[in-house]
């Protein structure tokens, strides 16, 4: 096979293999880097919207409407005081909502939380837009210490239908055990550390299709069920404090020791209330939503949160980092452009002798300069090539983590509209530090290069 | 310039420019002509200007002065891409080095003179190993690394011919041998320009040259002899 300029060219790199493979490296993590940003900036933003689901409104006592959507949405941990069942009935009657659905958390089972609630939150809520809840297997709960599990509570967790579990109070994302005393007088009573809830065995009787959303990481069950389980720590802590001991051998453990009817007035507590606003039919938007949120907010015993708006604000806040790390990441591909400048230029000394043969054996200077830019070209081309399989790799990796520890579906999105411009970019300026070298190897003196070493 | 003048020089100067300010001729030649066929011995002492003068002819500097005609054409008188593509096709270069490509086989080196000629790519590969077996290379895979001096030179002297040059330039052919081995690399370069009919202009301080340069063929003459009556620039 006849020797072309690309022989050359490949040769060339070869000889310097390492600084070659090194440097194209650099351009791909450089474009990696970047594609992974821009892929994910706008897959955060959808996949956090996408767990709002249908609702309008969140109503809580945590301190803001932020924290309250992040606490009673995406369960960052639970929320820090409860709302009475009275509360419930009174706000939910306020107003013409198409649907209350009242949430109480506080409690999970090896890490994955728990969400007790009504049978609204399957046939009203929407976990995402247009996406019903859907079971994979058994069916939902339909009386007390039943559960459904979240697909990836089910596969993390391994639970399957007709197994056996106890619940820890408290959810292990706040050290201090959950910070909320459902079992208690509100807000004011103490803390209660993290323990077993080993009087009260559930079982799974069924497990959700997944929703991409973060409540594929929960646990539901009937508001009943974390009811009784925190009525019997409050009658304990009485009993304690009035002196009795609790027996635990004195009850079956396979029996609930305590039922419906033991329930008090201060046992039905919720943490949050899913709200949609009457609607017209196909359509999302209320014409009385505006109002509705402006009398709820103006009520200073709750937190109000409209969550696509919290939503909205909180991508401003990491939007603001988002371009900061964009700008870091921009930067650090214009610093693999210098790489590979500095690559071909510190191989120039070396490469003076073979410009001069070359030169001598009939190659041209405008040849000899295209050589040196091919190849920085070529360096650019393997570097943006393996930026873009990087960063695939990467988003596949980022989004498998972001599913198994969040339940969120993020799928990185490339748009053409700034897929084409980062690898465009990166190959000219790749070209641009091929300048340089190609420069040298243009004004090589043929005749001092062909001198033998001394 | 009759067809059968391979090289031509008339009037040829040179000058390289010093911070001093000294401004001697390190090339004045007359007149020189050399036919195609004739092979002929350019002596001087070391740093009289013989390689200078090999770039000259080459095309590979500009002179001051005068004018170099290789097969007829003024090799000056083209630019850029035409007067190395004129180069590539017409002068063949052999080096005290070698100057051989590193890293690439015999037939890549041999090869690499004939990718800027207007040989047919096609043609290539063969033409590049008929020529090495020619001179004696049984492995044409192997790389100046894995060679021995002998073997080098003899590609040196492929890549040379490889184009089917009007005009061999060779530039202390033999300084970097041992005599046995100097002896044998110009019997090859030799015998090869006079099958290919390429006139050969060789220089060397070599005085030991002078026997392998006799009529018919052969000729002898100083850069001394050659230069005009102008030593120093007006």
């Amino acid at each position: 096979m006849a020797l072309t300029d690309f022989t050359i060219i490949r040769r060339s790199m070869f000889a310097r293999l390492f600084s070659t493979v090194t440097t194209i490296a650099t351009v791909a993590v450089a474009v990696a880097l970047m594609l992974v940003l821009l892929s994910m900036r706008d897959a955060g933003q959808r996949a956090f919207e996408r767990g709002s689901g249908n609702m309008h409104l969140l109503v809580s006592k945590d301190g803001s409407a932020m924290e309250s959507v992040l606490n009673g949405l995406f369960y960052a941990k639970p929320p820090q005081a409860p709302l009475t069942w009275k509360e419930y009935e009174e706000l939910s009657r306020r107003f013409p909502f198409e649907w209350a659905v009242p949430v109480q958390q506080g409690d999970s089972y090896e890490g994955f939380p728990t969400l007790a609630t009504t049978d609204e939150f399957f046939t009203a809520f929407k976990p995402a837009p247009d996406q019903a809840w859907e079971l994979d297997k058994g069916s939902y709960f339909t009386k007390e210490f039943e559960v459904v599990v979240g697909a990836v509570a089910s596969r993390g967790a391994n639970l399957r239908v007709g197994d056996k579990m106890v619940l820890t109070h408290g959810s292990p994302m706040s050290r201090d055990g959950g910070g909320l005393s459902l079992g208690g007088s509100g807000g004011g009573a103490p803390v209660i550390k993290p323990h077993v809830h080993d009087e009260f065995k559930f079982k799974v009787v069924g497990v959700l299709k997944p929703t991409g959303t973060s409540h594929d990481r929960a646990i539901f069950m009937n508001l009943n069920s974390s009811w009784i389980l925190h009525a019997f720590d409050r009658k304990e802590r009485e009993d304690a404090s009035a002196g009795k001991a609790h027996d635990h051998g004195s009850h079956d453990h396979d029996e609930p020791p305590m039922s419906t009817a033991d329930l008090e007035e201060q046992d039905r507590l919720i943490t949050g209330i899913l709200m949609r606003v009457a609607a017209r039919p196909g359509k999302d938007a209320s014409a009385f939503l505006p109002t509705v949120f402006d009398a709820l907010r103006r009520d200073k015993s709750i937190t109000v949160a409209s969550p696509s708006d919290q939503i909205r604000k909180l991508f401003q806040i990491v939007g603001g980092i988002n371009q900061i790390l964009i700008a870091i990441a921009a930067a650090v591909v214009v610093s693999s452009g210098i790489a590979i400048m500095l690559a071909l230029y510190n191989s120039m000394e070396q490469r003076r002798r073979q410009i001069a043969i070359l030169r001598v054996l009939g190659c041209s200077q405008a040849r000899v300069f295209g050589l040196v830019l091919t190849e920085s070209a070529l360096i650019g081309v393997l570097g943006v090539f393996s930026g873009g399989v990087l960063s695939l790799l990467a988003g596949v990796m980022i989004s498998g983590a972001l599913k198994a520890r969040l339940g969120m579906v993020v799928i990185p999105t490339y748009s053409p509209q700034w897929v084409v411009p980062v690898c465009a970019g990166t190959l000219v300026l790749a070209c641009l530090a091929g300048l340089v070298p190609a420069m040298m190897a243009y004004r090589t003196a043929v005749g001092k290069h062909l001198r033998p070493l001394t | 310039m009759s067809n059968q003048e391979a090289l031509k020089i008339q009037g040829l100067r040179f000058f390289y420019p010093t911070l001093e300010g000294r401004r001697e001729w390190v090339v004045n030649v007359e007149s020189l002509s050399v036919a195609r066929g004739e092979q002929l011995l350019l002596t001087a002492r070391s740093g009289k200007g013989k390689s200078t003068l090999m770039q000259l002819i080459a095309g590979l500097i500009e002179p001051v002065e005068g004018s170099v005609s290789v097969a007829g054409q003024v090799v000056h008188a083209m630019r850029g891409p035409a007067r190395d593509g004129f180069r590539g096709g017409h002068i063949g270069m052999i080096f005290q080095t070698f100057n051989l490509l590193p890293g690439f086989s015999a037939l890549e080196n041999v090869m690499a003179a004939m990718m800027f000629s207007s040989i047919p790519r096609g043609e290539h590969t063969a033409r590049a190993g008929a020529l090495l077996t020619k001179l004696g290379i049984t492995d044409p895979a192997q790389t100046p690394e894995e060679q021995s001096v002998g073997m080098q030179q003899r590609v040196a002297v492929a890549r040379a011919l490889a184009c089917d040059p009007v005009l061999v330039l060779a530039d202390e052919p033999t300084a970097s041998l041992d005599p046995d081995n100097a002896a044998a690399a110009m019997d090859l370069i030799q015998s090869a320009c006079q099958e290919k009919n390429a006139a050969l202009l060789c220089v060397s301080h070599d005085p030991g040259m002078r026997a392998r340069f006799v009529p018919p063929i052969g000729r002898v003459c100083s850069l001394d002899e050659l230069a005009g009556s102008q030593r120093k620039i007006e």
